[in-house]
């Protein structure tokens, strides 16, 4: 699961007002190199919820020197872009879980494919 | 869109013969199935359609099942004449969409495609997130339609569009009839054994209703030539397609199968001893509403205008010839 993916889910379960950022729980990342593609990050970037992102990295260990703040001229800056393509698409939650940070309900993350199935009893 | 597509399949199914799901006989209509806890209607058992898929999954010659998801989901991709950065296809499957939308025509996609596993009922996804959402022949298994449309409608970013397709309520009518009029003959009444479908006619309704403006709704036939009634099931059973409503009936006698065969044949036979199966597709498109749609549905109102100005004007002129 990157952290494109990640960003993008949120929890569903009977009750849960707050479902989002889900936290993440990896028991293995793995970092894949993944071809450049700026036009591809600076489209995505106004997609993102960037304090989600940046504590997803955090909570990885793979933030680096990410800004807490969304620089304004991004379109512009290619080393930003780069760092944020790092984190976005190479950066891979390949075993772990998602956790629902109000009910603590866990979804499991195997082979890098989150698994947001709900029980009968959730929905 | 309406391409009225004859996928022929006249192929031979020896060794292939998957056996029936066995269960106990009668009916499965259990106290308190068809309401579900939202208060929607509860039409299929959504855990064995999902046993049904796992099976699919898992055979090796599964490919050669995919002929109908592959014309549907060509048509479905054909629609996307505009660049949509960020997409979710609900009921993904084997990736036929993203397949469709490449360059060259191969199994491994040029689209960025990540997997999420998830249940098409609850989608868990944040609000205004995608650009698209695409939705080919998955939607039919779906017991709260309209709560999924508002879902859509929801992760869809305003001036996001989804297209659909989904089968509709003529399709099988071939099989549907044959087995009702065998059973009937045999058994004195009969089952469902083909699952409810929704009709185009209640389509418009459920994606206003979801609040989608801007719609379009477009029926498509697509008739699939078999050799015989019992290829026509075992190739449902290989897509994954078998019924799963509460209410079927697990088992049909040796005898009224063989009777609805030889009514199908009768009733519907091709001259060259084939049978057709016609499989009945919704095609929906629906905007979620932004600002900017009602400039441009102005745009269009002017644009009608304008055709019917000079519509008149070429009519003033036939009828000046025409004297």
């Amino acid at each position: 699961m990157k952290l494109l993916t990640h960003n993008m889910l949120t929890s569903h379960v009977k009750g849960v007002s707050k479902g989002y950022p889900l936290l993440i729980k990896a028991t293995q990342v793995k970092v894949n190199e993944v071809d450049f593609n700026p036009k591809f990050v600076s489209r995505m970037i106004p997609k993102l919820e960037w304090g989600a992102l940046v504590q997803a990295a955090e909570g990885l260990g793979h933030r680096q020197d990410l800004p807490g703040e969304l620089v304004s001229d991004y379109e512009q800056n290619e080393d930003f872009l780069k760092k944020v393509h790092r984190i976005l698409l190479e950066v891979e939650v390949m075993e772990g879980c998602l956790q629902c940070p109000e009910s603590g309900r866990e979804f499991p993350i195997s082979k890098g494919i989150p698994n947001m199935l709900l029980n009968e009893d959730e929905v | 869109m309406s391409s009225s597509v004859t996928v022929r399949v006249l192929r031979r199914l020896q060794g292939l013969r998957a056996g029936p799901v066995r269960g106990p006989a009668g009916l499965r209509a259990e106290p308190g199935r068809f309401l579900s806890s939202g208060g929607a209607m509860n039409v299929f058992n959504r855990d064995m359609k999902k046993r049904q898929k796992q099976r699919v999954a898992a055979l090796k010659d599964g490919h050669q099942y995919d002929y109908l998801r592959d014309e549907v989901r060509r048509i479905t991709a054909f629609c996307l004449l505009r660049t949509f950065p960020l997409a979710l296809d609900i009921g993904g499957g084997k990736s036929h969409i993203a397949e469709h939308l490449n360059k060259k025509r191969c199994r491994q996609t040029e689209v960025p495609t990540r997997c999420v596993v998830v249940d098409e009922e609850f989608l868990p996804f944040k609000e205004n997130t995608f650009d698209l959402v695409l939705s080919s022949l998955s939607l039919h298994w779906i017991n709260d339609l309209p709560g999924v449309l508002r879902q859509i409608q929801q992760v869809l970013k305003p001036d996001g569009v989804f297209i659909g397709a989904m089968v509709g309520g003529d399709t099988l009518y071939e099989l549907r009839c044959s087995l009702q009029l065998a059973e009937s003959e045999r058994e004195g009444g009969f089952s469902a054994h083909v699952s409810p479908f929704t009709a185009v006619t209640d389509l418009g309704n459920l994606l206003g209703g979801a609040g989608f403006s801007l719609l379009t709704v477009d029926v498509d036939e697509v008739q699939v030539h078999y050799p015989g009634m019992m290829e026509v099931m075992t190739d449902l059973q290989g897509m994954g397609e078998s019924n799963c409503a509460w209410n079927r009936r697990s088992l049909l006698h040796r005898d009224t199968m063989l009777a609805a065969a030889a009514v199908y044949r009768e009733m519907y036979g091709n001259q060259d001893g084939s049978v057709p199966a016609t499989f009945e597709i919704l095609y929906m498109i629906g905007w979620k509403p932004h600002e900017s749609q009602v400039r441009r549905t102005v745009f269009l109102t002017e644009l009608t205008k304008i055709t019917l100005k000079g519509e008149r004007k070429s009519r003033k002129k036939r009828e000046k010839k025409g004297n």
